[in-house]
């Protein structure tokens, strides 16, 4: 007797239900998509509350000032220290802020005062000179607008 | 001559190569991952306003959106409420403003503790060549509307 083995056919992987599922997937993320990547760049009133802080430690009162042409850092609230820099000046602004942060690691506050003429994009650049990626530096924005000019 | 015109076996299932579907699908799947945002804010821009770059990353929540133009129209959750005044404060502005809080906090008064919205806070959206000055006096009128926490709407460059 001679016996004829059939080779059977191997099995298919039955796709439908994946690709159901990929197509629901893709219609939600289709949905939801957003193609411009929008962020922010949060900002509170400034309020008042009692200082609970070191009398003899001199606050540092880190406040930007931006201008058309250059940025004016200063620190201090009895003894004002002044530092100017132009707006090509980034790395050197950054370390001096990481610097400020290094001496006084519970200041997470700066004051921005603007001038009246400078631009948005340039209000955001510098907000963005304090707010370092890879390290937390000086998250709260409070805008200084009695002194704008 | 009899096996030219013999008919073919039909076979009965047909097999549809779906290989190119399905790498045009994954590639499709990627692409949207990758722009995937899971804010739960949803920001029609009006027309004229080009959003400032910034290397903030920080993801935008819910709430009201204020935005205004290269030609200083302000626009309150998409719907015109005027033009800026030259200098001063706009009343219109400032009026809108507390309807749509009194509005939040109607709406919150209704859901959970979880659910409720920051009656307080405000997204700002500014042309990048807009002057301080504007955001400034934006930032007033909100101010006296009730709003005291501005969150400024921007691009993220890379």
């Amino acid at each position: 007797m001679r016996t004829t083995h059939k080779m059977k056919k191997p099995e298919k992987i039955n796709l439908v239900p994946i690709l159901d599922a990929v197509f629901i997937f893709i219609f939600f993320l289709l949905m939801s998509a957003q193609f411009v990547d929008v962020y922010e760049i949060g900002s509170k009133l400034p309020m008042t509350k009692e200082a609970d802080r070191d009398e003899n430690k001199e606050p540092l009162n880190l406040t930007v000032e931006v201008k058309k042409d250059e940025i004016i850092i200063k620190t201090g609230l009895r003894t004002v220290k002044t530092k100017k820099f132009s707006w090509e000046d980034e790395a050197l602004i950054n370390s001096y802020l990481v610097d400020l942060k290094n001496k006084h690691q519970d200041e997470n506050t700066v004051i921005v005062r603007a001038d009246k003429k400078v631009s948005f994009q340039d209000l955001v650049k510098a907000i963005d000179l304090t707010q370092s990626e890879n390290e937390k530096l000086f998250e709260q924005i409070v805008f200084d607008n009695q002194g704008a000019k | 001559m009899k096996k030219r015109f013999q008919r073919r076996k039909m076979s009965n299932d047909v097999d549809v190569d779906i290989t190119s579907l399905l790498d045009i699908l994954t590639i499709l799947l990627v692409f949207l991952l990758q722009s995937y945002n899971s804010s739960d804010l949803r920001l029609d821009l009006v027309k004229n306003i080009d959003l400032a770059d910034s290397k903030v990353r920080e993801i935008t929540k819910f709430a009201p959106v204020l935005q205004v133009t290269k030609e200083s129209e302000v626009f309150l959750n998409n719907k015109s409420i005027g033009r800026l005044p030259a200098s001063g404060s706009m009343d219109e502005l400032t009026v809108a403003l507390k309807n749509q809080r009194d509005l939040t906090a109607k709406d919150n008064a209704t859901k959970t503790a979880k659910q409720k919205h920051n009656e307080e806070l405000i997204n700002l959206v500014f042309d990048k060549d807009m002057d301080y000055e504007v955001v400034q006096r934006v930032m007033n009128d909100s101010a006296h509307a009730g709003y005291s926490q501005f969150k400024f709407i921007v691009k993220g460059n890379y």
